[in-house]
Order: structure tokens, then sequence, then C-alpha cells
């Protein structure tokens, strides 16, 4: 395996000389009535002038260095042409690309990663992806997309569609994504129940989800067991249900910061066994959520600026140690209305260190 | 180990134009190399790391990025400072779309494995002098689309490529790259740099291939630029002409873009000062005729006039009077959009081109 590694290196290392334009560049105008004026000029008599010899192309501007195709910050209005065959990273970021057409992407199946962030693409071909039978990375923040493209490949592993305009995410999005790991759908105006119960049911490998500054006002229901990591903060989520986080065995670590919360339902965290680190900091909370004391593994858990008034001895840690399989490392409970001299200090019994509990003075905003 | 040997690779090819940068390569490099220890899990009720100060600390990464095979993916998070819990064997940090407002003396300390850092699109107005005193390593640094208002002072000497696409820089003050002899590729187009902005020596010593300095404001192609450039992209200035001497240092040039220009006319002599050049941009000045010195350049293969003013063309603007002294066929003349009535140009003007598809003519609009 090394040495196939080191081959292939060396042969695309080796490639000589930098720049070679193979066939005629299409202007992509008009089709002018004059270029069919001069059919077959064959040079004059003599020896026939040399030809370059076949070498990789690089679109102008473009940096090709070994397979990685460099086109961002062009002002390029669409994909361009003579993209070399064997590219495995396509950058086109930063530029004004307006649609990504049918052959866009044709020849392409080496290409692994493809990064559109920061264009004004409003519409992609159905057929585009379809040559792309190996992408794994397909970022696409920061465009005009209404829709989550259809027909991704079968091989994309991670998808960022940040900050575009999609309103929906129906039950079928994201069927037949099979091998995706990393879902980033933040700042899109999803409002309300804009993303179906089930949408992610499909995605069998995910860890990781992010849906943050959007207006959904609820935790998406039917997420995959798989995930290991959630983040809906910035969102307009009212309620945290057991029944929306039941059979997240893998959760890790789960943001609902900047949200709406004011209640966490009991069992909650009981649905979340391997949880380990919790941020419920800007909400509209109360109370200490329930069940922190029976979580074997939560170390980190971000309470602060919410309405919490008072807090109990028995709000964090077991009665005894043996229960609890890691000590928190990070607690934070200021901008609270509950005035700290009132929290005992053997409340927090089971931290680590004093210096993970970040309490403070509640200032009203 | 694996990393060694490719770089070994890589010094022992360096015939190559670029030293290549392949982050892709890098990164399955390390996929093989991780592969096992994907499946480290202390979740396992067996095992006996409570209470254990170490694993106490939750810093395997910061919170709401992605760390996987070394690359730290933390894009689009609304980030306002460099996480500070980044792990230390970290070879890629993508920090892109955030509202970072400065860089810190601390931020990237002990990552003295770091490959690639990108940075794009944030707030950054200050770079702490010392914040790269310890990533020794670093290849690609890009800065784009953030608010610097100078080059960055101690930036890391053994970057590759550099890019500052789009902050407030006015000025390339003299020595402002000093010892960076391996950056090949600088980009720093759409800041407002004028031609008095750029310091005499400001890119002293340099070895730089790839040279971008476009939406600018440079009137005219700045003749102090590293004379190793093999490639030079001036495009959407305000150059208003090409002079005898502005290509004499630049004799390596193989690809040129003037293209959005305002340039009236090249002087005679001009281009003969790089006569390896390969790829000519010259679309949308206000060319009145095609360039003088054309058919002298024996590799030049694609030129771009259209969008011009040129009203007529002679018969050996393009290609020498000796069909021998052509090395290479053009494989694409430009023309179209210009004046000139395309049945006013005589077909053995073409005579030295691949296929008579390699001409584009056409009619004249006026815009």
């Amino acid at each position: 395996m090394r040495l196939a590694c080191l081959i292939l290196l060396l042969v695309s290392v080796c490639w000589a000389l930098p720049f070679y334009q193979s066939g005629f560049l299409d202007f992509m105008m008009e089709d002018e009535p004059g270029s069919a004026m001069f059919p077959d000029l064959t040079p004059p008599e003599g020896p026939v002038l040399p030809r370059m010899p076949l070498e990789p192309v690089c679109p102008f501007r473009c940096q090709c260095h070994l397979r990685v195709v460099q086109c961002s910050d062009l002002r390029l209005e669409n994909v361009p042409e003579n993209i070399p065959n064997d590219a495995t990273l396509l950058d086109l970021q930063n530029n004004k690309i307006r649609e990504i057409r049918e052959n866009d992407f044709k020849g392409l199946r080496g290409l692994h990663a493809l990064i559109l962030v920061n264009n004004k693409i409003t519409t992609i071909h159905t057929k585009a992806f379809a040559p792309l039978v190996n992408l794994e990375r397909l970022y696409l923040s920061k465009n005009l997309l209404k829709d989550v493209p259809p027909n991704m490949p079968k091989s994309l592993q991670e998808l960022r569609i940040h900050e575009n305009k999609i309103t929906k995410i129906k039950k079928a999005t994201f069927t037949g994504l099979p091998n995706i790991l990393v879902m980033e759908l933040g700042s899109n105006p999803l409002a309300g129940s804009a993303v179906d119960g089930g949408a992610f049911a499909d995605l069998k490998r995910v860890s990781y989800i992010r849906i943050a500054d959007t207006n959904i006002t609820s935790i998406p229901k039917g997420l995959p067991s798989s995930l290991s990591e959630l983040h809906l903060d910035g969102n307009k989520i009212t309620k945290v249900t057991a029944e929306s986080l039941k059979g997240l065995k893998n959760l890790a670590k789960l943001g609902l910061s900047h949200n709406e919360i004011s209640v966490v339902e009991n069992g909650s965290l009981a649905n979340m066994p391997h949880l380990r680190e919790l941020h419920l900091d800007n909400n509209a909370l109360t109370i200490v959520p329930t069940g922190l004391p029976e979580h074997k593994y939560i170390q980190v858990i971000y309470l602060h600026a919410n309405k919490i008034g008072t807090v109990g001895t028995e709000d964090f840690c077991p009665p005894s140690y043996n229960t609890k399989k890691a000590m928190y490392s990070g607690i934070s409970l200021f901008s609270n209305p509950v005035p700290y001299w009132e929290v005992q200090p053997i409340t927090f019994r089971c931290v680590f260190d004093r210096s993970a509990i970040q309490l403070g003075n509640y200032r009203k905003k | 180990m694996r990393v060694l040997l490719l770089f070994l690779v890589l010094l022992l090819c360096h015939a190559k134009p670029y030293k290549p940068i392949n982050i892709m390569e890098l990164m399955k490099i390390h996929d093989i190399m991780q592969q096992d220890r994907d499946d480290d899990d202390d979740n396992d009720d067996n095992d006996d790391y409570v209470y254990n100060f170490k694993d106490n600390f939750i810093s395997d990464c910061p919170f709401g990025c992605q760390c996987s095979r070394r690359v730290v993916q933390c894009s689009d998070l609304g980030l306002t400072s460099v996480p500070s819990d980044i792990p230390v064997d970290t070879l890629m940090i993508d920090l892109q779309n955030n509202d970072i407002t400065q860089i810190k003396e601390n931020d990237f300390k002990g990552l003295n494995n770091l490959y690639a850092l990108f940075l794009v699109n944030n707030r950054i107005s200050k770079i702490h002098p010392k914040a790269f005193k310890n990533t020794k390593k670093l290849q690609l640094l890009y800065l784009s689309y953030n608010l610097l208002t100078q080059i960055p002072e101690s930036l890391p000497k053994n970057i590759l490529e550099l890019r500052l696409h789009d902050n407030k820089i006015t000025k390339i003050q003299k020595e402002a790259f000093k010892g960076m002899q391996s950056l090949h590729v600088l980009e720093m187009s759409a800041n407002p740099i004028a031609n008095s902005g750029i310091e005499l020596g400001a890119f002293n010593d340099m070895a730089t291939l790839y040279l971008r300095i476009a939406e600018a404001k440079l009137t005219q192609v700045p003749k102090d630029l590293p004379s190793s450039l093999t490639e030079l992209h001036l495009d959407y200035n305000t150059i208003a002409k090409v002079e005898v001497e502005d290509f004499i240092r630049y004799k390596n040039l193989l690809r040129l873009g003037l293209g959005y220009n305002q340039i009236k006319f090249v002087e005679n002599g001009s281009l003969a000062n790089i006569p390896k050049i390969r790829e000519m941009h010259l679309d949308n000045n206000r060319l009145k005729r095609v360039p003088p010195g054309l058919n002298t350049l024996k590799y030049l293969q694609v030129v771009y006039l259209h969008g011009n003013s040129i009203n007529s063309v002679g018969v050996n603007d393009f290609c020498p009077t000796r069909a021998k002294a052509k090395k290479a066929l053009y494989t694409g003349i430009s023309l179209f959009a210009n004046p000139v009535k395309y049945w006013e140009i005589q077909p053995p003007t073409f005579r030295c081109i691949s296929g008579h598809r390699a001409v584009q003519l056409g009619n004249f609009r006026k815009k």
C-alpha cells in the first residue's frame, strides 16, 4: 500500500511541464458566422510544425498543483472547462457562479472534494453530480439554493449547505446517502416545523448534524442513533421533549444554546446515556434539568443566562460518589437569578476542581 | 514517517513549476494512519477511567467543531475568536465564515504540525506578530475576505501559498515577504493597492511563480515583482498601456493576464522580453490594433483580444513569415467584439494555427 501510494505520488509529482492548452478554448459566446470562414486551413508548405506534447491542462488563472485545482476568487460566472480529469479537489469558492450545468463536472470521476462556497448558485442541474462517483465532501455554503440539491453522489460523507435559502427539509431529501457522516444546514430560513419528522432517519452513519440559526421551534424527530453530535443553537426551540431524543445512545455533545427553552422533560437525559457535554445557556429555564445526578458521563453543562431561581444540593451530583463515572469539568450558572451565596458548596461534591464551576452575579439585561 | 517520505519525494522532483500542494493526498495518508484508532471509545462501561485526571477534561475537540483525521473543521460557527482547545497534532484548521476579529499571540501555540490554516471570511484586522512563531510547518495560509490593512508582519517563512484576497491592504511595505523564499503562490487581488503603494524592494529575494493582483488600483504593470514569475495576473485594473520596460524582469512568464484593463497600446518591443509566453489575455481593453511582436513569440498558443477596438488585422500580425520559426501552433485566438470586419481579414493571417476552430471572429456589437 505504501509503495503504491509513493509510486502514484512520484508519477504525478514528476509530471513535467506546467502548462498546455490541448484543444480549442470554447469561448462560450455566440456561434460566430465568421469561424466557418476558414475550413481546414493547413499550414504552408515545409515541415509540419511540431505540436506540444500532451500535458495536463489547467484553466487560465486557476492553479493546478498535482490534483488540487484552485480556482477561487476569480469572478468566474461558470464552472471553467478544461478541469484536469484526475482532479481530487476542486476549489471554486468566492466566484459568481449562478448555475451548475449538466456537464460542468463531466469526467471528474476522481473528485473527492468540491468547494462551491460563496457563489450565487440558484440552480443545480439534476444530473450535474452524476459523474462524481467518488465525491466525499460537498461544500455549498453561502449560495442562493432554495432546496437541497437532488441526486447527490452516494459516496458523499460531508454535506455543508450553510447560509442558503432553504425553507424545507422533506422526508425524502436525504434518501440514497448512506455514507453521510457530517451534515451542516445552519443559517437557512427554516421556519417552525420545516424539518419533516424522519428526514434524517436514512442517514445510518451520520455522526454530526448542525442546524443552527434558523427558526425551527422543536428538535427534529426521528434522529438516527448513530449521532454523536447535535448542534441546534440559535433557533426558536421552546421545549426539550424526551421523545425527540429517544434512542440517541451515542450522543456525546448536544448544543441547544440561544433558544427559548423553558422545559426539559423528565427522562430527556436518560435517553442520551453517553452525553458528555450539554449546552443549555441563554434559554428560559427556571430549574436545573432533572436527571443529572443519575447521568454517568456528563462532564460539562452550561446553564448560564437562564431564569434559574434556586439550585438544590441534589441537582447535579448523586448522593454517593460511586454512581458517576466522570466528574464534572465545567458547570456554568452565572447570569441566573439565583444568588450564589444560596447555593451550598456540597452541591458540587462531584466536580473535578473548584475552577470548573462558574457562578457569579445575575445581571439584568 | 509517511509524511516525511512524501516530502522527500516532493523535494526530489523539484523540476516541477510549483512545489506541489496536495491536501487530499496528505489527508488520505493520514486516513490510513488513523484508521486503527477510529474505534477508540471511552464510553465503554468497563473502562477504568473514572476520576482519571487527564480523561476528566474534554479536550478532544472544540465544541461545535469536528475533529477527524487531524483536520479541525470549525467553519460557519459564529466564533469571535480562535477556539482554545485545538488538538496539538492538528494538520489543517478550517475557521472560515466566522466573526473572528483578531489573531492573538497564543492562538496557534503548540500547533507545531499545522500544515494548512483557512481563515477566509472573518473580520480579522490584527494579527499578533508572534502568532505564527511556532507553526514552522505551515504551508497554506488563506486570509482572504478579512479587514487587514497591511501585509501581516512575521508571516511564517516556509509557506507555499498565501491568499489575501479582498482585504483593505493599500501598501506592500519593503521586505514584506522577507525570508519567504518558498512562497510560490501569492494571491492578493481585490485590495486597494496602487502602484505607489508597492514600495521598492517589497518583493526582494522572492521566488514566487504565481502572482495575482487583480481588481486593484494599478495603472501600470509593476516593474519590481519577482523575476521568477511564470504566471502574472493583473486583470481588472486600470492599466493604460504596456511599455517596453514593463516585462524586462519577467523572462520566465508562461501566462499573462491583462484582461479588463484600459490598455490602449502595447509598445513595440515589449513582448520580446517574454519569449516563453504561452498564453496571453488582453481581452476587454482599448487596443486599436493587434499588439506588435506577437508573430515573434514562438510558443504563444492562446491570445485573447476580444472586446477591444481593433479595426484592422494585418496578414503578419500573428504568424511569422517563416513557417519554421513557430514552435507551437496557436490553439486559441479570439477577435470577436472588435470593429474589424471578419471578411476583411485575409485567411493566410491564420496560417499557423492548429485547426480552424482555434480562431474566434464574429461580429462587433456596440455595447
